[in-house]
Protein backbone atom coordinates (compact mmCIF):
# COMPACT_ATOMS: atom_id res chain seq x y z
CA UNK A 1 0.00 0.00 0.00
CA UNK A 2 1.48 3.45 -1.06
CA UNK A 3 2.56 6.16 1.91
CA UNK A 4 -0.28 8.71 1.47
CA UNK A 5 0.11 12.42 2.60
CA UNK A 6 -1.94 12.74 6.17
CA UNK A 7 -5.03 14.13 6.81
CA UNK A 8 -5.98 17.48 4.95
CA UNK A 9 -8.76 20.17 4.66
CA UNK A 10 -11.36 18.64 3.11
CA UNK A 11 -11.47 22.13 1.64
CA UNK A 12 -7.91 21.43 0.23
CA UNK A 13 -8.51 18.60 -1.99
CA UNK A 14 -10.98 18.80 -5.01
CA UNK A 15 -12.48 15.77 -3.97
CA UNK A 16 -15.52 16.17 -6.20
CA UNK A 17 -14.04 17.55 -9.43
CA UNK A 18 -15.75 16.13 -12.17
CA UNK A 19 -18.52 14.91 -10.66
CA UNK A 20 -21.70 16.48 -11.31
CA UNK A 21 -24.47 16.96 -7.95
CA UNK A 22 -27.98 17.81 -7.66
CA UNK A 23 -28.93 19.88 -4.25
CA UNK A 24 -32.86 20.21 -3.71
CA UNK A 25 -33.92 23.23 -1.81
CA UNK A 26 -30.51 25.46 -2.33
CA UNK A 27 -32.02 28.11 -2.14
CA UNK A 28 -31.06 29.09 0.99
CA UNK A 29 -29.95 28.04 4.96
CA UNK A 30 -28.75 24.59 4.94
CA UNK A 31 -29.04 23.87 0.86
CA UNK A 32 -27.37 26.75 0.07
CA UNK A 33 -24.54 26.26 2.38
CA UNK A 34 -24.38 22.48 1.00
CA UNK A 35 -24.49 23.73 -2.31
CA UNK A 36 -21.41 26.16 -1.72
CA UNK A 37 -19.50 23.59 -0.07
CA UNK A 38 -20.00 20.92 -3.20
CA UNK A 39 -18.72 23.81 -5.58
CA UNK A 40 -15.38 24.48 -3.17
CA UNK A 41 -14.28 20.67 -3.45
CA UNK A 42 -14.98 20.63 -7.47
CA UNK A 43 -18.85 20.04 -8.19
CA UNK A 44 -20.68 21.10 -10.82
CA UNK A 45 -23.64 21.96 -8.73
CA UNK A 46 -27.29 21.85 -9.98
CA UNK A 47 -29.39 24.67 -7.21
CA UNK A 48 -32.60 23.78 -6.92
CA UNK A 49 -35.48 25.81 -5.77
CA UNK A 50 -38.84 26.09 -5.43
CA UNK A 51 -40.07 29.51 -5.13
CA UNK A 52 -37.05 31.83 -4.79
CA UNK A 53 -35.44 31.92 -8.26
CA UNK A 54 -33.34 35.24 -6.75
CA UNK A 55 -31.92 33.78 -4.25
CA UNK A 56 -31.10 30.69 -6.18
CA UNK A 57 -29.50 32.89 -8.30
CA UNK A 58 -27.33 34.18 -5.80
CA UNK A 59 -26.01 30.42 -4.68
CA UNK A 60 -25.46 30.18 -8.34
CA UNK A 61 -23.33 33.40 -8.88
CA UNK A 62 -21.57 33.01 -5.48
CA UNK A 63 -20.35 29.76 -7.02
CA UNK A 64 -19.90 30.92 -10.30
CA UNK A 65 -17.57 33.80 -8.56
CA UNK A 66 -15.17 31.13 -7.30
CA UNK A 67 -14.52 29.41 -10.66
CA UNK A 68 -17.33 26.48 -10.02
CA UNK A 69 -20.07 25.54 -12.17
CA UNK A 70 -23.73 25.85 -11.38
CA UNK A 71 -26.99 26.39 -12.63
CA UNK A 72 -30.28 26.97 -10.75
CA UNK A 73 -33.62 24.83 -11.49
CA UNK A 74 -36.62 24.98 -10.28
CA UNK A 75 -39.17 22.41 -9.24
CA UNK A 76 -41.99 21.44 -6.49
CA UNK A 77 -40.13 18.21 -4.58
CA UNK A 78 -43.39 17.64 -3.86
CA UNK A 79 -44.77 16.50 -7.35
CA UNK A 80 -42.93 13.47 -8.72
CA UNK A 81 -43.30 14.42 -12.34
CA UNK A 82 -41.04 17.60 -11.43
CA UNK A 83 -38.54 15.51 -9.66
CA UNK A 84 -38.15 13.88 -13.10
CA UNK A 85 -37.34 17.11 -14.88
CA UNK A 86 -35.38 18.29 -12.50
CA UNK A 87 -33.36 15.27 -12.59
CA UNK A 88 -33.26 15.35 -16.43
CA UNK A 89 -33.03 19.32 -16.12
CA UNK A 90 -29.22 18.76 -14.55
CA UNK A 91 -27.72 16.09 -17.03
CA UNK A 92 -28.83 18.29 -19.81
CA UNK A 93 -27.38 21.22 -18.01
CA UNK A 94 -24.28 19.93 -16.08
CA UNK A 95 -23.40 16.38 -18.29
CA UNK A 96 -24.83 13.87 -15.81
CA UNK A 97 -25.36 13.37 -11.95
CA UNK A 98 -23.23 11.98 -9.66
CA UNK A 99 -24.47 12.86 -6.38
CA UNK A 100 -28.23 13.58 -5.08
CA UNK A 101 -28.65 15.78 -1.75
CA UNK A 102 -32.41 15.53 -1.01
CA UNK A 103 -32.46 18.41 1.24
CA UNK A 104 -35.66 20.33 0.46
CA UNK A 105 -38.00 20.37 4.10
CA UNK A 106 -40.53 22.51 5.74
CA UNK A 107 -42.13 22.79 9.28
CA UNK A 108 -45.69 23.51 10.00
CA UNK A 109 -45.32 22.73 14.17
CA UNK A 110 -48.24 22.00 15.83
CA UNK A 111 -49.63 20.41 18.82
CA UNK A 112 -51.09 16.73 17.83
CA UNK A 113 -53.74 17.78 19.63
CA UNK A 114 -54.75 20.95 17.56
CA UNK A 115 -53.39 19.91 14.41
CA UNK A 116 -55.19 19.57 11.34
CA UNK A 117 -54.58 16.56 9.14
CA UNK A 118 -53.16 19.40 6.35
CA UNK A 119 -50.67 20.03 8.19
CA UNK A 120 -48.82 16.79 8.38
CA UNK A 121 -49.66 15.93 4.84
CA UNK A 122 -47.74 18.81 3.72
CA UNK A 123 -44.92 18.31 5.59
CA UNK A 124 -44.84 14.33 4.66
CA UNK A 125 -45.07 15.29 0.92
CA UNK A 126 -42.14 18.00 1.05
CA UNK A 127 -40.34 16.26 3.61
CA UNK A 128 -40.57 12.53 2.81
CA UNK A 129 -41.87 12.41 -0.65
CA UNK A 130 -39.48 14.58 -2.15
CA UNK A 131 -36.76 12.49 -0.93
CA UNK A 132 -38.68 9.67 -2.70
CA UNK A 133 -39.23 11.47 -5.55
CA UNK A 134 -35.85 12.57 -6.29
CA UNK A 135 -34.30 9.25 -5.12
CA UNK A 136 -36.57 7.25 -7.88
CA UNK A 137 -35.90 10.04 -10.44
CA UNK A 138 -32.08 9.76 -9.92
CA UNK A 139 -31.68 6.12 -9.15
CA UNK A 140 -31.87 5.12 -13.77
CA UNK A 141 -29.10 6.87 -14.08
CA UNK A 142 -26.99 5.89 -11.01
CA UNK A 143 -27.70 2.37 -11.01
CA UNK A 144 -27.00 2.15 -14.82
CA UNK A 145 -23.74 4.27 -14.46
CA UNK A 146 -23.46 1.62 -11.38
CA UNK A 147 -21.95 4.68 -9.21
CA UNK A 148 -23.48 7.62 -6.81
CA UNK A 149 -24.09 8.74 -3.68
CA UNK A 150 -27.56 10.11 -2.76
CA UNK A 151 -26.98 12.15 0.93
CA UNK A 152 -30.63 12.86 2.62
CA UNK A 153 -30.85 15.62 4.92
CA UNK A 154 -32.44 14.22 8.01
CA UNK A 155 -32.95 15.70 11.55
CA UNK A 156 -32.22 14.33 14.56
CA UNK A 157 -35.51 14.75 15.56
CA UNK A 158 -36.23 11.80 13.12
CA UNK A 159 -34.76 9.86 16.33
CA UNK A 160 -36.18 11.85 19.36
CA UNK A 161 -38.91 13.51 20.30
CA UNK A 162 -40.20 17.25 20.79
CA UNK A 163 -43.18 18.56 21.63
CA UNK A 164 -44.65 20.43 18.88
CA UNK A 165 -42.45 18.70 15.97
CA UNK A 166 -44.55 15.33 15.49
CA UNK A 167 -44.67 16.07 11.47
CA UNK A 168 -41.59 17.04 10.99
CA UNK A 169 -40.01 14.24 13.17
CA UNK A 170 -42.30 11.98 12.00
CA UNK A 171 -41.32 13.29 8.43
CA UNK A 172 -37.38 12.78 8.53
CA UNK A 173 -38.08 9.25 10.65
CA UNK A 174 -39.49 8.22 7.37
CA UNK A 175 -36.42 9.29 5.53
CA UNK A 176 -34.26 7.56 7.66
CA UNK A 177 -35.68 4.05 6.87
CA UNK A 178 -36.07 5.20 3.55
CA UNK A 179 -32.12 5.65 3.13
CA UNK A 180 -31.79 2.47 4.67
CA UNK A 181 -33.72 0.59 2.32
CA UNK A 182 -31.72 2.78 -0.35
CA UNK A 183 -28.84 1.19 0.75
CA UNK A 184 -29.38 -1.79 0.82
CA UNK A 185 -31.00 -1.74 -2.54
CA UNK A 186 -28.34 -0.08 -4.26
CA UNK A 187 -25.35 -1.29 -2.90
CA UNK A 188 -24.80 -3.49 -5.13
CA UNK A 189 -25.25 -1.22 -8.35
CA UNK A 190 -22.26 0.90 -6.50
CA UNK A 191 -24.78 3.83 -5.68
CA UNK A 192 -23.84 5.09 -1.81
CA UNK A 193 -27.33 6.54 0.77
CA UNK A 194 -26.88 8.00 3.54
CA UNK A 195 -28.28 10.53 5.88
CA UNK A 196 -27.04 13.34 7.92
CA UNK A 197 -29.06 14.30 11.12
CA UNK A 198 -28.18 17.72 11.74
CA UNK A 199 -29.62 19.04 15.31
CA UNK A 200 -30.11 22.64 16.04
CA UNK A 201 -28.25 24.47 12.92
CA UNK A 202 -28.48 28.24 12.75
CA UNK A 203 -31.19 28.43 9.98
CA UNK A 204 -34.63 30.12 9.04
CA UNK A 205 -36.39 26.99 9.38
CA UNK A 206 -35.68 26.27 13.17
CA UNK A 207 -35.48 30.67 13.73
CA UNK A 208 -38.17 29.97 16.37
CA UNK A 209 -36.70 27.83 18.23
CA UNK A 210 -33.10 29.02 18.24
CA UNK A 211 -33.53 32.67 18.77
CA UNK A 212 -36.29 32.48 21.85
CA UNK A 213 -34.82 33.86 24.29
CA UNK A 214 -31.50 34.16 22.88
CA UNK A 215 -31.59 30.59 22.40
CA UNK A 216 -30.44 29.55 26.00
CA UNK A 217 -33.12 27.25 26.57
CA UNK A 218 -31.89 24.81 24.01
CA UNK A 219 -28.08 25.67 24.52
CA UNK A 220 -28.72 24.00 27.99
CA UNK A 221 -29.48 21.06 26.25
CA UNK A 222 -26.35 20.74 23.96
CA UNK A 223 -23.17 19.55 25.10
CA UNK A 224 -21.26 21.59 22.87
CA UNK A 225 -22.83 24.85 23.87
CA UNK A 226 -23.52 26.13 20.74
CA UNK A 227 -25.68 25.94 17.53
CA UNK A 228 -24.49 24.63 14.20
CA UNK A 229 -23.18 26.26 11.12
CA UNK A 230 -24.53 25.95 8.52
CA UNK A 231 -20.94 24.99 7.11
CA UNK A 232 -21.11 22.20 10.15
CA UNK A 233 -23.13 20.20 8.16
CA UNK A 234 -22.40 21.08 4.85
CA UNK A 235 -18.39 19.49 5.79
CA UNK A 236 -20.25 16.40 6.56
CA UNK A 237 -22.55 15.62 3.42
CA UNK A 238 -19.48 17.23 1.06
CA UNK A 239 -17.83 14.07 2.79
CA UNK A 240 -20.55 11.49 2.44
CA UNK A 241 -21.00 12.56 -1.38
CA UNK A 242 -17.21 11.94 -1.92
CA UNK A 243 -14.70 8.97 -2.14
CA UNK A 244 -13.95 9.66 1.18
CA UNK A 245 -17.28 7.64 2.06
CA UNK A 246 -16.71 4.93 -0.59
CA UNK A 247 -17.94 2.08 2.25
CA UNK A 248 -20.39 3.93 3.97
CA UNK A 249 -23.70 3.18 3.00
CA UNK A 250 -26.83 3.11 4.86
CA UNK A 251 -25.55 5.72 7.92
CA UNK A 252 -27.41 8.04 9.52
CA UNK A 253 -24.89 10.48 10.81
CA UNK A 254 -25.94 13.07 13.76
CA UNK A 255 -23.89 16.63 13.20
CA UNK A 256 -25.42 17.99 16.45
CA UNK A 257 -23.33 18.82 18.92
CA UNK A 258 -24.05 15.59 21.11
CA UNK A 259 -27.13 16.79 21.37
CA UNK A 260 -28.88 13.15 21.26
CA UNK A 261 -25.63 11.69 23.03
CA UNK A 262 -26.50 13.40 25.96
CA UNK A 263 -28.80 11.86 29.11
CA UNK A 264 -28.42 15.16 30.58
CA UNK A 265 -25.95 17.83 31.33
CA UNK A 266 -24.58 17.50 35.20
CA UNK A 267 -21.96 16.46 37.39
CA UNK A 268 -20.30 13.55 38.58
CA UNK A 269 -22.55 11.05 39.88
CA UNK A 270 -19.88 9.74 42.54
CA UNK B 1 -34.15 -24.05 -30.57
CA UNK B 2 -32.63 -21.02 -31.70
CA UNK B 3 -28.65 -19.69 -30.61
CA UNK B 4 -27.70 -16.11 -30.90
CA UNK B 5 -25.16 -13.50 -30.77
CA UNK B 6 -26.32 -12.22 -28.05
CA UNK B 7 -26.16 -15.11 -25.34
CA UNK B 8 -22.73 -15.17 -24.23
CA UNK B 9 -22.96 -11.54 -22.93
CA UNK B 10 -26.28 -12.66 -21.57
CA UNK B 11 -24.50 -15.45 -19.91
CA UNK B 12 -22.36 -13.19 -18.22
CA UNK B 13 -24.69 -10.79 -17.06
CA UNK B 14 -25.69 -13.69 -14.99
CA UNK B 15 -22.80 -14.55 -13.55
CA UNK B 16 -21.73 -10.67 -12.55
CA UNK B 17 -24.79 -10.17 -11.06
CA UNK B 18 -25.45 -13.88 -9.14
CA UNK B 19 -21.84 -14.52 -8.14
CA UNK B 20 -21.96 -17.55 -9.72
CA UNK B 21 -18.97 -19.77 -11.84
CA UNK B 22 -19.65 -19.71 -15.10
CA UNK B 23 -20.18 -22.95 -15.46
CA UNK B 24 -22.97 -22.76 -13.33
CA UNK B 25 -24.85 -20.61 -15.58
CA UNK B 26 -25.91 -22.68 -18.94
CA UNK B 27 -28.37 -21.67 -21.81
CA UNK B 28 -31.22 -23.56 -20.18
CA UNK B 29 -30.96 -22.58 -16.89
CA UNK B 30 -33.91 -21.05 -15.18
CA UNK B 31 -33.16 -17.72 -13.69
CA UNK B 32 -35.71 -17.80 -11.05
CA UNK B 33 -35.72 -21.55 -10.57
CA UNK B 34 -32.20 -22.93 -11.30
CA UNK B 35 -30.32 -19.78 -10.38
CA UNK B 36 -32.36 -18.47 -7.49
CA UNK B 37 -32.63 -15.13 -9.14
CA UNK B 38 -34.81 -12.40 -7.15
CA UNK B 39 -36.24 -9.12 -8.37
CA UNK B 40 -33.35 -6.95 -7.44
CA UNK B 41 -31.10 -9.73 -9.61
CA UNK B 42 -33.34 -9.23 -12.47
CA UNK B 43 -33.05 -5.88 -12.51
CA UNK B 44 -28.86 -5.96 -12.07
CA UNK B 45 -29.07 -8.50 -14.54
CA UNK B 46 -31.25 -6.13 -17.20
CA UNK B 47 -28.95 -3.16 -16.40
CA UNK B 48 -25.70 -5.15 -17.26
CA UNK B 49 -27.44 -6.73 -20.55
CA UNK B 50 -28.24 -2.83 -21.53
CA UNK B 51 -24.43 -2.02 -20.89
CA UNK B 52 -22.85 -4.72 -23.05
CA UNK B 53 -25.41 -4.55 -25.99
CA UNK B 54 -27.29 -1.33 -25.64
CA UNK B 55 -30.62 -3.68 -25.46
CA UNK B 56 -32.89 -1.63 -22.92
CA UNK B 57 -35.00 -3.89 -21.03
CA UNK B 58 -37.24 -2.92 -18.44
CA UNK B 59 -38.21 -5.30 -16.10
CA UNK B 60 -41.95 -4.93 -16.89
CA UNK B 61 -40.88 -5.22 -20.51
CA UNK B 62 -40.29 -9.14 -19.20
CA UNK B 63 -43.82 -9.50 -17.94
CA UNK B 64 -45.20 -8.08 -20.99
CA UNK B 65 -42.61 -10.53 -23.12
CA UNK B 66 -43.59 -13.59 -21.50
CA UNK B 67 -47.55 -12.65 -21.38
CA UNK B 68 -47.50 -11.58 -24.55
CA UNK B 69 -50.23 -8.59 -24.59
CA UNK B 70 -52.99 -11.10 -23.44
CA UNK B 71 -55.22 -9.42 -20.29
CA UNK B 72 -55.22 -11.21 -16.95
CA UNK B 73 -58.54 -12.34 -17.15
CA UNK B 74 -57.52 -14.45 -20.62
CA UNK B 75 -53.79 -15.63 -19.63
CA UNK B 76 -55.15 -17.20 -16.38
CA UNK B 77 -58.10 -19.65 -15.70
CA UNK B 78 -60.70 -19.21 -13.14
CA UNK B 79 -58.43 -21.32 -10.09
CA UNK B 80 -55.15 -19.27 -11.35
CA UNK B 81 -53.57 -21.43 -13.58
CA UNK B 82 -52.54 -20.58 -17.48
CA UNK B 83 -55.19 -21.06 -19.68
CA UNK B 84 -55.03 -22.40 -22.97
CA UNK B 85 -54.70 -19.26 -24.81
CA UNK B 86 -51.45 -18.58 -22.67
CA UNK B 87 -49.88 -21.63 -23.07
CA UNK B 88 -50.13 -21.03 -26.62
CA UNK B 89 -48.38 -18.26 -25.80
CA UNK B 90 -45.64 -19.43 -24.06
CA UNK B 91 -44.48 -22.18 -26.67
CA UNK B 92 -43.89 -19.20 -28.71
CA UNK B 93 -41.51 -17.51 -26.55
CA UNK B 94 -40.18 -20.29 -24.22
CA UNK B 95 -39.83 -22.67 -26.90
CA UNK B 96 -38.12 -25.62 -24.27
CA UNK B 97 -41.64 -26.04 -22.60
CA UNK B 98 -43.75 -29.08 -23.26
CA UNK B 99 -47.72 -27.85 -22.65
CA UNK B 100 -48.99 -31.11 -23.19
CA UNK B 101 -48.09 -31.46 -19.70
CA UNK B 102 -48.58 -28.29 -18.20
CA UNK B 103 -51.85 -27.96 -19.22
CA UNK B 104 -54.58 -26.72 -16.18
CA UNK B 105 -51.36 -27.59 -13.98
CA UNK B 106 -49.23 -24.18 -14.63
CA UNK B 107 -49.94 -21.69 -12.02
CA UNK B 108 -49.91 -18.06 -13.64
CA UNK B 109 -47.73 -16.48 -10.73
CA UNK B 110 -44.85 -19.46 -11.83
CA UNK B 111 -44.49 -18.53 -15.10
CA UNK B 112 -41.54 -16.96 -14.53
CA UNK B 113 -39.89 -19.66 -12.98
CA UNK B 114 -39.82 -21.55 -16.42
CA UNK B 115 -37.85 -18.48 -18.45
CA UNK B 116 -34.26 -19.58 -18.76
CA UNK B 117 -31.09 -18.10 -19.78
CA UNK B 118 -31.77 -18.56 -23.65
CA UNK B 119 -34.80 -17.44 -23.27
CA UNK B 120 -33.91 -14.46 -22.14
CA UNK B 121 -31.27 -13.69 -24.71
CA UNK B 122 -33.90 -14.01 -27.62
CA UNK B 123 -35.89 -11.52 -26.09
CA UNK B 124 -32.53 -9.08 -25.77
CA UNK B 125 -32.63 -9.69 -30.14
CA UNK B 126 -36.03 -7.94 -30.06
CA UNK B 127 -34.78 -5.30 -27.77
CA UNK B 128 -31.14 -4.17 -28.94
CA UNK B 129 -30.39 -1.61 -31.18
CA UNK B 130 -30.23 -2.22 -34.87
CA UNK B 131 -26.53 -3.11 -36.02
CA UNK B 132 -25.73 -4.25 -33.05
CA UNK B 133 -24.95 -8.16 -31.56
Amino acid sequence: MPVSAGPRGAADQPSLAGRVALVTGASRGLGAAIALGLAARGAAVAVNYHASRARAEEVVRAIEDEGGKAVALPADVADPDACAELVAGTIANLGGLDVLVNNAGITKDSLIYQQEPADWLAVMRVNFGGVVNCTRAAMGTMLRQRSGSIVNISSVMGIRGWVGESPYAASKAAINAFTRCTAVEAARFGVRANAVLPGFAATDLVAGLTTKNGGRGILRQIPAKSFAGPEDVANVVAFLAGPGAAYMTGSLVTVDGGASAVLGVGAPLG
Amino acid sequence: MSDNNYLPAVQDAVVEALGLETEEVTPDSTLTGDLGAESIDLLDILFRIERATGAKIQASDLADHIQGGIPDAEFGTDDDMVSDLGLAHLQAVMPQIHIADLVGKLPADEVISLFTVRNLADMVTRFAPLGSG
